[in-house]
């Protein structure tokens, strides 16, 4: 792991929401959503990030690319976010407004539900042109032609600029996103569970349009998502959340063959396998319980509470990624 | 391939082409837009002064160049000008009576000629001298409402009450909505601190009594068209709307779109102005035509109590206020009632289609 090929470093990055009460709004509670997240993306890799629902997943995303201050004004975001650019690494969550619009361009969001992703007055000419209009200086041809340019990569023709999105379907709309994401040249796209909201025919194609982009451009791909095996056929890496916290990441050969983190071992017990023969072989991991709030965490290990392997000393403190194998880190200190 | 272009609709157009096809306030649109048009030519429709004077082989336009007056300096007619130096017995300075000049050229039969509007009479001038008896006196062939207590015509105020009445209602309603609208914008898109207390400021101003505000400045300056039109903004006017707008601003820019946006840099303003508002109208456009109306009446019951615009100006709650005032001079109560209740349904009726064109049930889902 060579350290110039790594093009995002996230540590430590905490995200938490405030909770407001009383006749002063002051703060009576937080939600930590992401709790002391660290990994890095690799240039060109894709990394993929799964979890079960309100693990923080989409928080993460979003606090990457910057926006989560607008829905929630007191949010308090720590940590660090260091972009590669040229050489040297810039701590996005350190710059102001204005210093952030350099670096918007370089990573751009692929978002979950395509219908609400795309403005519903603008056409899709528009849309796909505004981060040309704000990031570059081209003519208006010259525009025109790459807004093309962009709608037949993603696979749309040109003529369907002058249309709106309600026209579209699901899997044309989240190409519409796609071209938008592709326009201003990014590095990183960071993916919120882009295909979950798709049909599985249509899944398909827009993962096999994102792998041949990722390929044509040299892009590095966040891909945010909770069904395992679209994690498993996309990602070079896999990330697994469970509750704010990163409980395993590696290789994605290494997570699914060999997981080190009782949660990732229960996760994967659960995907179906279509063969029945070895899904009567496989032993299947049933979790007690539910996901406890982000509200009130259990003290150290988040998971204790539903662990299998649970021992009094998980209480006593957030287990580090312990480094299992190489390059394979999970968050337990009592598994091999 | 078949050329046939694919018809591209936004959902305004889809809107638009939902209310033309409710007709009570399609036709009711067409209706009072038309009548407003027209009552912007009430100079030449219903006005004291001719249209085309021609005298010893000259052609004259009174009226034309007294609509033009305050733009282009034009000249001043006067009596004595057309041989008119007399009228009913009294010597005549300055400006001419042209209905008598009229008759006056008929009987002379020089081939003088005057072309008088439609309906020659002038909302402001006083017909003390050619009505039959003391006003006001009930309607009659020549004055159709009659006439007020100081023997000016009915019909004349009426017609140009009206226009009077709409500009201010439709100018009250955009100032007050542009105020309304950007305050709203800012506290929704903004949040937190910027919300809690600019809400707070709000509510201080939503506590000021209108009428008592309006009766206390009234008594300090005799307020002008666009004066009144301030106070009614400031007094209030705008705070209706903030709420709205705030709440449609914290709905949308929880959406994909917006986070969109200001991933690709869009600037603050632009993701207010350019990619929330078009999305944050519907109460905007819905309310408008209600809030036009309210605003009429707003007029009326000023200018009824007396704190409204300077007189003479042409309104519709003064005449009702001097029908008041003696019960048997009933048309001064019932014309500007009627001309009031016909304005104010038509646009309850424009409202009402909008309102149904733009019921989010309908069109304004996403997809």
């Amino acid at each position: 792991m060579s350290d110039n090929n790594i093009l995002l470093k996230v540590r430590d990055l905490k995200v938490k929401f405030p909770i407001m009460g009383g006749i002063f709004q002051k703060k009576v509670a937080e939600v930590r959503a992401v709790d002391g997240v660290s990994f890095d993306v690799m240039k060109a890799e894709t990394l993929g990030i799964v979890g079960e629902s309100g693990c923080g997943k989409s928080t993460l995303g979003k606090a990457l690319i910057n926006v989560l201050r607008l829905t929630a004004p007191g949010v308090e975001i720590s940590g660090e976010v260091l972009l590669e650019k040229d050489g040297s690494y810039i701590d996005l969550l350190k710059l102001n407004k204005k210093e952030m619009s350099i670096y918007r361009p370089d990573i751009q969001m692929i978002f979950q539900d395509p219908f609400s992703s795309l403005n519903p007055r603008m056409l899709v000419g528009e849309i796909i042109q505004e981060p040309l209009d704000i990031n570059t200086k081209l003519s208006k041809a010259e525009k025109r032609d790459k807004v093309a340019w962009l709608l037949e990569k993603v696979g749309l023709s040109a003529e369907q600029s002058s249309r709106y999105p309600h026209e579209f379907s699901g899997g044309q709309r989240q190409r519409i996103g796609i071209a938008r994401a592709l326009a201003t040249n990014p590095r990183l796209i960071i993916a919120d569970e882009p295909v979950s909201a798709l049909d599985v025919s249509i899944q398909a194609q827009v993962i096999n349009l994102m792998m041949d982009l990722q390929e044509e451009f040299n892009l590095s791909f966040m891909f945010i998502a909770h069904d395992l095996s679209v994690v498993e056929h996309i990602s070079s890496r896999i990330g697994v959340m469970y509750l704010g916290n990163l409980v395993e990441i590696g290789s994605s050969d290494n997570v699914n063959d060999s997981p080190k983190h009782p949660y990732t071992q229960s996760l994967l017990s659960a995907v179906p396998i279509p063969d029945p023969k070895s899904k009567e072989n496989r032993k299947r991991i049933v979790l007690q319980g539910d996901v406890p709030s982000p509200l009130a965490k259990p003290s150290g290990c988040g998971f204790r509470t539903r662990c299998f392997i649970v021992k009094p000393e998980c209480a006593n403190g957030v287990p580090p990624l312990d480094e299992k194998a190489k390059n394979h880190f999970a968050a337990c200190p009592y598994t091999e | 391939m078949s050329d046939i272009k694919p018809q591209s609709d936004s959902i305004l157009k889809k809107r638009l082409r939902k209310f033309k096809s409710m007709k009570r306030g399609y036709y009711s649109f067409i209706l009072i837009c038309t009548l407003y048009v027209l009552s912007f030519l009430n100079p030449i429709l219903v006005n004291n002064q001719a249209l085309i004077v021609s005298y010893e082989g000259n052609t004259f336009f009174p009226a034309v160049s007294s609509l033009f007056k305050p733009i282009f300096d034009t000249p001043n007619y006067e009596g004595k000008q057309f041989g008119q130096t007399e009228v009913f017995g009294k010597t005549l300075f300055g400006e001419p009576n042209y209905r008598e000049l009229q008759k006056q050229f008929e009987k002379e039969g020089k081939g003088n000629w005057v072309l008088m509007p439609i309906y020659p009479y002038s909302p402001v001038e006083n017909l003390l001298s050619e009505i039959s008896s003391e006003p006001p006196t009930a309607p009659d062939s020549k004055h159709i409402f009659g006439t007020d207590n100081r023997g000016r015509d009915v019909f004349a105020r009426l017609a140009y009450g009206f226009q009077i009445s709409i500009s201010f209602a439709i100018l009250v309603t955009i100032f007050a909505y542009s105020i309304g609208i950007s305050i709203g914008a800012t506290l929704g898109y903004f949040g937190g601190k910027v919300d809690i207390f600019g809400q707070r400021i709000i509510e201080v101003f939503s506590g000021i009594p209108f009428l008592f505000m309006m009766m206390i400045l009234v008594s300090f300056v005799k307020p002008s068209f666009l004066l009144l039109g301030a106070m009614l903004v400031f007094i209030g006017g705008w705070i209706g709307m903030t709420y709205f707008v705030r709440g449609e601003f914290y709905r949308e820019k929880a959406k994909d779109y917006v986070s969109a946006a200001i991933s690709i840099g869009t600037t603050d303003l632009n993701v207010m102005f350019k990619h929330i508002l078009p999305n944050a109208l519907t109460p905007v456009i819905t309310f408008a035509p209600f809030a036009i109306v309210g605003y009429i009446s707003s007029l009326v019951a000023l200018d009824f109590l007396g704190f409204g615009l300077a007189p003479p100006t042409p309104s519709w709650g003064e005449l009702i206020s001097q029908g008041t005032q003696d019960i048997r001079y009933w048309w001064l109560i019932v014309s500007p009632l009627i001309a009031m209740f016909f304005t104010l349904i038509t646009i309850i009726f424009i409202g009402e289609g909008i309102r149904e064109a733009f019921d989010p049930k309908v069109y304004s889902r996403l997809r």
